[in-house]
């Protein structure tokens, strides 16, 4: 896609940052995560965090919160720090959304690697397979996860969570801790992700539920200038959560991740025709 | 305003960094539960740990760290290999020791509070039956820390541990020596249990003891009181409510051992 944009317009593109966080983030947790595990033997990276993967992810702090008000203790496993990064990680949602999503979760780049080999095996059938009505109903499952999460988290002070959860079991496959459960789900994660693009994300995620709901109240929005958009669906076709930001002109739908895949730094071929802008900005 | 994607790029590391250097600053980042038990409040001691509060999960280098005995102290007392004492959790000592508590012996973590109250001269109240290791006892005693009678009373609790893996120290007799308790209210069925049966721990909460069958109505009948929401720690509940948690963890054990 990249390539027939740059046919488009003779411009070149931005380079990409993205990846290189992306990328940063997964190794940052992979060692801190092989790193937890040596300190356990006695045997950790002596300048190297040893936290636990509990300790270092914030969507710990959002199963916390009702156990945190009413009883004024963290769920099993979870400790301050999960605390500090939920909140940094609203911080950043409401400056420009699901930024967390888009560019440091390890469980989103593991599924965006999967579906580049996915594209290349499936072609043009890339992202079709799933009927998009199923698609537009299943997109809101992730609510129902997220739900259903807090509510038994709440109810038994476990974090119940981790026997699901795909994100665990992926740093997790050399740890007794690792439930069969979640290693199914990574399992069929990885194995959608062959045929579209992040299904954890879009289908399942309880954090990226939350998360996303930052959509509504962000600062800084995805903003599309119909005046000088050329209606060629770049953008569309670069957006991993499926969304047709042609069609709008303010993207406030809840799936947005804040990649900026669909700006003018990128996919889009017109310059400032899409961007990240505060609420009210021109368009221009 | 727009921001480009490098901008976003250093603002997403940044807001996610700089979180974690400013509440480190502040003292709030805690990636893993403190091991530092709560202090004595009132009396000759206060302000000294208490020995009261060691948990399972404390390590003898976390003990050591506390109460200022020595991590290999404590495995020559316990019958723990030297090289691995410092990482070593009392919790550990359960499944060590097996075989005492399937006798009626356990040496746990109640043990280990006992000895480092004995070791330290700090105040500790026995609620529970409480056996310690033969090597724990002849130690004390060698060290001068208990003498005359009360040497004598620690005798009366001193089990020969089993030879197991990873001591070095254990002596190889593998029979323990039933003796009475230092301080008897009822039994604590601990050792006894099957895995999947609740142990009501420091950590048990509330919830975890109405998943075992125990009714709202027997717990707010062993606490004395309402029962509060069911996440709070029943050891927290005890202490800001004053209650004795090892009566309290007695009387709901055997609900759970009921049930």
């Amino acid at each position: 896609m990249a390539t027939d944009t740059k046919k488009t317009t003779g411009r070149k593109k931005a380079a990409r940052i993205r990846p290189w966080i992306q990328g940063f983030f997964f190794i940052f947790v992979l060692i801190t995560s092989l790193n937890h595990l040596l300190e356990e033997s006695g045997q950790s990276i002596p300048f190297w965090p040893q936290a636990s993967l509990h300790a270092i992810c914030p969507f710990g702090g959002v199963v916390s919160i009702y156990q945190f008000l009413t009883v004024g203790t963290f769920v099993q496993k979870i400790h301050e720090s999960a605390f500090v990064l939920m909140a940094a990680a609203f911080v950043l949602a409401v400056l420009a959304g699901p930024v967390f999503c888009g560019w440091i979760c390890p469980l989103g780049t593991f599924q965006e690697w999967i579906s580049k080999l996915g594209r290349k095996l499936t072609g043009k059938r890339f992202d079709t397979y799933i009927p998009s009505k199923a698609d537009r109903v299943l997109r809101y499952f992730r609510y129902v996860v997220l739900a259903w999460v807090i509510y038994q988290t709440a109810v038994t002070g476990k974090l119940i969570f981790q026997d699901v959860d795909p994100y665990f079991a992926l740093f997790n496959l050399w740890s007794e801790e690792l439930a069969p459960a979640a290693l199914v789900v990574l399992g069929a994660t990885a194995l959608l992700s062959l045929i579209t693009e992040r299904p954890w994300c879009k289908y399942a995620c309880p954090y990226g539920a939350v998360l996303g709901l930052s959509n509504k109240i962000r600062i800084f929005r995805i903003r599309r200038a119909p005046s000088t958009c050329i209606d060629c669906g770049a953008c569309d076709r670069a957006c991993p959560m499926g969304i047709k930001v042609s069609g709008l002109e303010v993207v406030k739908d809840h799936q947005c991740i804040s990649c900026l895949e669909c700006t003018s730094e990128y996919h889009c071929p017109v310059p400032a025709t899409v961007e990240l802008k505060v609420m009210g900005g021109d368009a221009k | 305003m727009k921001i480009r994607a490098w901008m976003l790029g250093v603002v997403a590391v940044g807001i996610m960094f700089g979180a974690v250097l400013i509440s480190d600053a502040l003292g709030y980042w805690q990636t893993e539960s403190t091991k530092t038990p709560a202090v004595i409040s009132t009396g000759e001691f206060a302000g000294k740990a208490d020995p009261a509060d060691i948990r399972g999960s404390y390590s003898f280098g976390d003990v050591e760290a506390a109460f200022d005995i020595k991590s290999e102290v404590l495995a020559e007392a316990f019958g723990v290999d030297p090289a691995e004492a410092e990482g070593f959790q009392l919790k550990s000592l359960e499944t060590l020791y097996v075989a005492l508590a399937e006798a009626g012996t356990e040496v746990g973590t109640g043990s280990v509070r006992y000895f480092v109250a004995l070791y330290t001269g700090l105040p500790y109240e026995l609620t529970e039956e409480v056996y310690l290791p033969q090597p724990a006892v002849d130690l004390l005693i060698e060290e001068g820390k208990v003498a005359g009678e009360a040497a004598e009373a620690l005798k009366e609790i001193a089990v020969e541990i089993p030879a197991v893996e990873t001591s070095v120290e254990a002596p190889g007799e593998s029979t323990a020596e039933s003796a009475p308790a230092a301080a008897v209210s009822t039994g604590e069925a601990e050792g006894g249990v099957v895995a999947e049966d609740l142990v009501i721990k420091g950590k048990t909460t509330f919830r975890e003891v109405l998943d075992a069958g125990v009714s709202e109505a027997e717990i707010r009948s062993a606490i004395g009181a309402e029962m509060p929401n069911p996440l709070t720690v029943i050891k927290t509940f005890c202490t800001e409510q004053g209650l004795d948690f090892e009566a309290v963890k007695t009387v709901l054990q055997a609900l759970v051992d009921a049930e």
